[in-house]
Formats: structure tokens, sequence, C-alpha cells
């Protein structure tokens, strides 16, 4: 009945070390403040044994503060994506999650996300005459909704109560279970129970999430989270509705995007939402929900000495304009206004007139879209702000729309790249796994008169552009590798299942010893790539390869014997420094 | 199909008298002599069945020690009852647990039902606070009264049968009794709304 595993979390009784429960969904907590001679400085870290580089401390302190003067008076939250020092130790293996999470659910393998929950109240007691402190939450996984609504528990009780609340807060998320995609999980924090779904790779796409009771609720805190990471999709691009197919196409072709905007938290959540317009696309390019000029890629980033990156920056500081009016596409926002009742649309600019005093919201690009903007959608969601339809409706009919636009484009993708899988009757035990054909841009050119997007989407326009242009941007280049790999392991696991069946033992009988010793260390070396990938094959293969590996060895003379379980002992568990 | 109900319950109480030992002994049957102090709080889950229905006890076993006192609100904030524990052989563990019975009555939930449970009464011949006083006091708050003690597993089930004997039939609860945990759990405690 105990769903939170026995063992006390510090005696680590379930056999996990101190904080390996906390690891699964942290990194740290950190308390930056500001102090007077140092600037930003970090107050306080959980768990006090974090390992964090010089450079990642910098960055998460400057990171944590709006970064210009804003009149941020009172609470304010915002989230920010940082570059992990070159380096650091990660283990390579048994990472399920990754495996079984949706790809854009996947851990980050390389960056950091920071959860900032900042404060800044009039304080006479302080020498500024003001208390400014946050409280950042330290994360590789992208669940910005649930850690926003931790932050929202957690952050004013801390504030109040300080270290041992934190200290709580810690011990508390080291008894939770590990996040596992498909599975409902009950988050204790605080003397209160969240319960979040983790969303699953098999998942239906659009499908609805977990449904909101009643909103009955004695608690300061809802318990149920009806999302774990989605946004409130309406709320950030209420001013740029008319503009959606623009954004959607280049966030789809990873360009060079910066937004400017009023506040970290609309920075950050506007960044995050075109990010998550091209969904279930992974975006493969870098990107920074809130950047300042203190990060320590602000260099990289903004050198005119070559072409602007792919990169998403999301923006607060007025300096920006002069740094990036080299820049193919700034998108500028302002406080919402509103006309009439309705939200103010902002206005497609060219490039130059960012240079001027203008700082009118705008976006500010010559980029003309391949397709055409589905103009029902935009009066559909209008009409919606007149009729004070929820913005949790307006946010499902825009995720419904991105869906089904990205998908359009997608399946004939998947559909070609499926065709270049051999047939499973060539897979044979006795010759390696045969090669996955070559993906050719033409020949899937060739596909698209009759299974193109046509089939599934109204929208007129160049799609063939939209491809070639696509072929071109790194998130076809990450959708193609992913795809590869999948398709490989699956051929790998194939080719194991029919290993397994064929019947190896009458094959050895008339065989030379080398031969023998030949076919055992292949074999051990597909079982340990198996492994180490985590492939999904079915129940019993391995254990039946290892048997019959055993099997073989004991049939050879003895010094032969000796070596080959000699060489067996192969540590899974070793640590490997990351290269990339 | 019997009707499920969430109670949050949480363990008050000085450092050292047992209130950790007590929860494992209620939800793992189990007793660890060198456990360590807890940190903030833990949180463990048991449910029972009690006459026609099911309780799912919501257990926030919360730190004894001075520096986590401040956090104590938000555990027995939406608890349908708190066990406030003391050590049998320290006089000074009892006077700490009437300072808890104050906090409760000004700041708890209104319904709360409290349980007092002298723990340790295996060292009876290290005794410091009488049965007898104990109970009077407790009687005059109308509290439940038992001795435990975890490590010869004397009365623990108890004390929360008597919790589930003492929880007000649901919505008759008022704030308390773990209405709190009512979300997503509709269908089971909507059966039991009367009139």
């Amino acid at each position: 009945m105990n769903q939170f595993g026995s063992g006390s979390p510090r005696t680590g009784g379930d056999g996990l070390g101190p904080w390996s429960r906390f690891a699964s969904w942290l990194e740290c907590v950190c308390v930056v403040t500001f102090d007077l001679e140092l600037g930003q400085a970090i107050e306080l870290v959980y768990p006090p044994d974090v390992r964090l580089t010089e450079k990642e401390k910098t960055s998460i302190c400057y990171l944590s503060f709006p970064d210009s003067y804003s009149g941020c008076l009172g609470d304010t939250q915002f989230s920010f994506r940082l570059r992990q020092s070159v380096g650091r130790r990660t283990s390579r293996f048994g990472d399920v999650y990754n495996r079984d999470a949706p790809v854009t659910l996947q851990r980050e393998v390389s960056h950091f996300f920071g959860y900032v929950y900042f404060r800044q109240v009039k304080d006479v007691s302080v020498k500024r005459g003001y208390f400014q402190k946050s409280l950042v939450l330290v994360s590789k996984l992208p669940y910005i909704h649930l850690f926003h609504s931790l932050l929202q528990i957690i952050a004013p009780e801390f504030f109040e109560k300080l270290e041992p609340c934190l200290e709580a807060v810690c011990n508390e998320i080291d008894q939770w279970p590990s996040p596992v995609p498909g599975l409902t999980l009950n988050l204790p924090l605080m003397g209160v129970v969240l319960q979040v779904r983790i969303p699953s790779k098999t998942d239906k796409p659009g499908g609805s999430p977990v449904k909101q009771a009643a909103k009955e609720n004695l608690l300061p805190a809802p318990t149920l989270l009806p999302t774990i990471h989605e946004l409130d999709l309406f709320r950030c691009f209420q001013s740029v509705l008319i503009h959606l197919q623009m954004l959607w196409e280049l966030m789809l072709l990873g360009e060079p995007v910066v937004v400017m905007a009023p506040s970290p938290t609309v920075s950050s959540e506007t960044v995050l939402a075109l990010v998550s317009s091209i969904s279930p696309l992974k975006f493969c390019c870098d990107f920074r929900p809130y950047f300042t000029i203190h990060d320590s890629e602000f260099r990289e980033y903004t050198t005119r000495t070559q072409a602007p990156p792919n990169v998403v920056l999301g923006v607060t500081n007025p300096f920006f304009i002069k740094t990036f009016q080299s820049w193919p596409h700034v998108v500028r926002l302002g406080e919402v206004r509103m006309a009439g009742d309705l939200p103010k649309q902002v206005k497609v600019k060219k490039p130059s007139k960012l240079k001027t005093l203008d700082n009118k919201p705008g976006i500010y690009t010559t980029y003309k879209t391949f397709l055409h903007r589905d103009k029902i959608l935009i009066k559909r969601l209008l009409k919606g702000v007149q009729r004070k339809r929820p913005s949790e409706v307006q946010s499902a009919i825009l995720r419904r729309h991105l869906l089904e636009l990205t998908q359009s484009f997608i399946i004939p993708l998947e559909r070609y790249m499926a065709s270049l899988m051999p047939l499973q009757r060539s897979v044979t035990p006795w010759k390696t796994p045969p090669q996955i054909r070559s993906f050719s841009q033409d020949e899937f050119m060739s596909t698209l008169d009759h299974t193109g997007p046509q089939l599934t989407s109204v929208l007129k326009g160049d799609w063939m552009g939209l491809y070639r242009k696509f072929f071109r941007s790194p998130n076809f280049d990450g959708w193609y590798r992913q795809r590869h790999r999948e398709m490989t392991q699956k051929l790998e696991s194939l080719h194991l299942e029919v290993v397994c069946d064929a019947d190896l033992l009458t094959w050895t009988r008339d065989k030379s010893e080398v031969e023998i010793v030949d076919l055992i260390l292949k074999l051990r070396e597909k079982l340990m790539k198996a492994r180490i990938q985590q492939l999904q094959v079915k129940d019993g293969v391995l254990h039946k390869l290892d048997a019959f590996i055993h099997t073989m060895i004991i049939t050879l003379p003895r010094d032969l014997q000796t070596v080959l379980h000699t060489d067996s002992h192969i540590d899974f568990n070793s640590d490997v420094v990351d290269s990339s | 199909d019997m009707a499920l109900r969430e109670l949050k319950v949480c363990l008050l109480g000085d450092t050292g008298v047992g209130k950790s030992s007590i929860v494992w002994r209620f939800v793992e049957d189990s007793f660890d002599p060198n456990i360590n102090p807890t940190i903030g709080a833990s949180f463990m889950t048991k449910t029972v069945q009690y006459q026609n229905e099911l309780h799912k006890f919501l257990i926030w076993d919360t730190a004894g020690q001075e520096r986590f006192r401040a956090l104590a609100p938000m555990y027995y904030r939406g608890s349908a009852a708190a066990i406030i524990v003391y050590d049998i052989t320290k006089e000074e563990s009892f006077q700490t647990l009437k300072n808890w019975v104050k906090e409760l009555r000004q700041h708890g939930p209104p319904n709360i039902v409290v349980a007092i449970a002298g723990n340790k009464c295996d060292l009876s011949d290290a005794r410091e606070v009488t049965e007898k006083d104990a109970k009077d006091y407790a009687d005059s708050i109308h509290a439940i009264f038992v001795e435990t003690s975890a490590k010869n597993a004397i009365n623990i089930n108890e004390v929360f049968i008597e919790i589930s004997r003492r929880i007000p039939v649901a919505d008759a609860a008022g704030g308390a009794s773990g209405k709190s945990f009512k979300l997503g759990r509709q269908a089971s405690e909507s059966r039991r709304t009367c009139c």
C-alpha cells in the first residue's frame, strides 16, 4: 500500500543512495540573492554536495534575476535554459526514461533548465531599500508547468521560513518515485499531494490531458495537475495570432529568432511556446527562454563575423536592439494592448526599422511564408475572445491547429522513411542485418503528388519549397537521426530474435574452434550493445542467448574457457565522460 | 465496492519520542532502533478497512527538531487527525505535547481529531509520566489516549482504528477530515453525500 518505497530516504533502504530519487527530478535548488558587494550571489544550494562548475554558478546567478530595470515588483516567475560546462560526467547507460518519453519531453543531455521564482519587495531594513531574492529549481526535465506549480507552493513558504523549509522540501522530493512515462504519480510536498501523469511516447498526440475534476478545493494549491509541460499558448500568442503561420514556419526551419519582451516572464513563456509549436517534432536547435548579456554564450551568439546561429533567444534588455540589428527575425513584444475587446495584433516591419527609435512592437523580418495563413482559425480565436471563451479552451484550439499542421507536414516524411526499411524476411540469422536504404530528397518529393500533406491539410501554398528548406535545417537532421536510430535498433532486435530462434547448436556441430569462438564473441558483442541501448526485444531472447553462449563455452577446451570467461567481465555501470 | 476516504494524518511531538517508529510499525510492521532523525517530514500511506469504508491514511510524519518547528502548520493544515506523541520516560516531552495541543487548538483545523500516544511503554522502569496523569489530561481535552510501544507493536494499530472511529461521517466533517484530497475522487466521495 505504501507507494513511496520502504527505507527511510537517508538510509537508502531501497538500495538507492541519498539524493538519487531527488536527482531524477532536479539537479539542485538554488537561492540567489543580491549582495551589495558581490552583485547576484548564490546564498544556498541543495543538495549541499551538488557539483556545479563556477561558470554554471555564475550563469545561474545572472539568469535568476531580471536583467534590466523593470517594474518586477512583487513576485515574478520565469524560466531559463543554460548550457552545461563541458567535460561533465554523465552516465551513458540506462536512460530508459528518454527511450519511453515523447521526444519533446526527453531529459536534456547537455543543458539545464532553470525555473525561477523572483521576489522583489520594499524593505527599509536593507541598504538598497529592496528585498530581492530568487528561488531556482534547476532540472534537466522540461516540465515547465509542474515546476512552476511547485514553486508557487514552495516559494512563499520558503521566503518566510528559510533554510529549514528548503531542507524539508528537498528531502520530500527525495522520497518521490522517479518519473516514468505513462505513469500517474503521487508527489507529496509540504503537506499536500500533487498528482501528475508523465506523458509517454505511445500516447496518442492531441489526446486529452488528465481531466480536471470539479474545482471544489480547500487547499491553496491544486492537487491534480492537468499537465506537467503545456503552456497557455493563447496567452503567449495573443498579440501575434495573425502571424502564427509565419512563427510556426520559422520554428520548423530552425531560423534565428530573437524575442524582445517587456519582462523575463513574457520572454521565457513566448520562447517556450514557440519551441513547443512544432510538437510532436523535437526542436533541435538551441533556445534560451531568457538570455542576458552576462550569458557565457553571449559573444558566440552575437558575433557579426558570421551568419546568426540557428537559435531562439528571449531577451528583455533594450541594449539588445543594437546587438540584434542584423538578425533576420526579431519579434518585439510590448504589453498586450486591446483594440476594442480584441488583443491588438502586431505588424510585420522591415528589419531596418529596428534601427530607429521606433520601439513599437512588431515582427521585424523580410520572411515570406511558404503556406497561406489559416484565416478561419484566426476568426475563430478572435470570436472566442469576444465571447469570453476561457483561455484554456482557446489554447486547446491553438494547440490542436498547430498539431494538425505539424502532423500534415511530417506524415509524408514518416511514410517515406518507413519505406526505406528492409523487408522483415530479409533479416536472417546467418547474415549481418540488412541496411536501411538511404534517404533521397528527390525520391521523397516524387511521393508528394499522391501522398503529400494535401491529404490531411487544407492549407495551400508552396509545400515543396517548405520541405526543401526544411531539409537544410537542424530539425530535419535531428528528426532523421532519431528515426534512423530507431529503425536500426528495430532491425537489430529483429536480428537478435531470429538468431535466438535459429538452431545454433546444430550449426556449431561441424564447425572449427575458431569459428565457434568467433560466433561467441560476435554474439556477446550484440548482447552487450542490446543491453546498453536498452533494446526492446521479446521476453527471454537475451537470456536464451546468454545461456547458449555459456553452453558453447563449456564444449571448448579448458584454456579457451578461461580466456572467454575472464573476457566477459564488462562493467555496465561505469561512468563515462560525455564528450559531446 | 467500498467507498474510499483519504484521511490526512500528521504526527507531532518532541524529537526522539518515536513518531517515525510508530509510522513504520503501522505501515511496514517493522522496527529499527537506529532510525535517523526525520528531516522536514516523511510521507507514507496505508489503507485499512473500517466498517464498510476504506480509509487511506495519508501520513505526514513531521520532524521533532526545533529548527523545523515553524513548518508544522503545512502538515497539520487540512489534517483530519493529529497524533501527538510523547515519551513516557521523558517528562519534558509531555510538556511539549501540551504546547502542541495549544497550537492545534489555536491554528489547527476546527474539527481535528487529536490522539495522544505515550510511546516507549516497554520501558516502564524508567517511567516519568504516569498513565493516570496522561489519561486525565487527554480526557480533559477530549483526545484519544493510548500508551504505545512501536518496538513491541503495542497499541499501534489501535490508535489508527480509534481515529477511524472518531472521524466524522463524510461531509459532516466541516473543513477537516481530509476533504482537501477530494479532487479526482469525486465519484467515491459523492456517494457518501446525504441529503
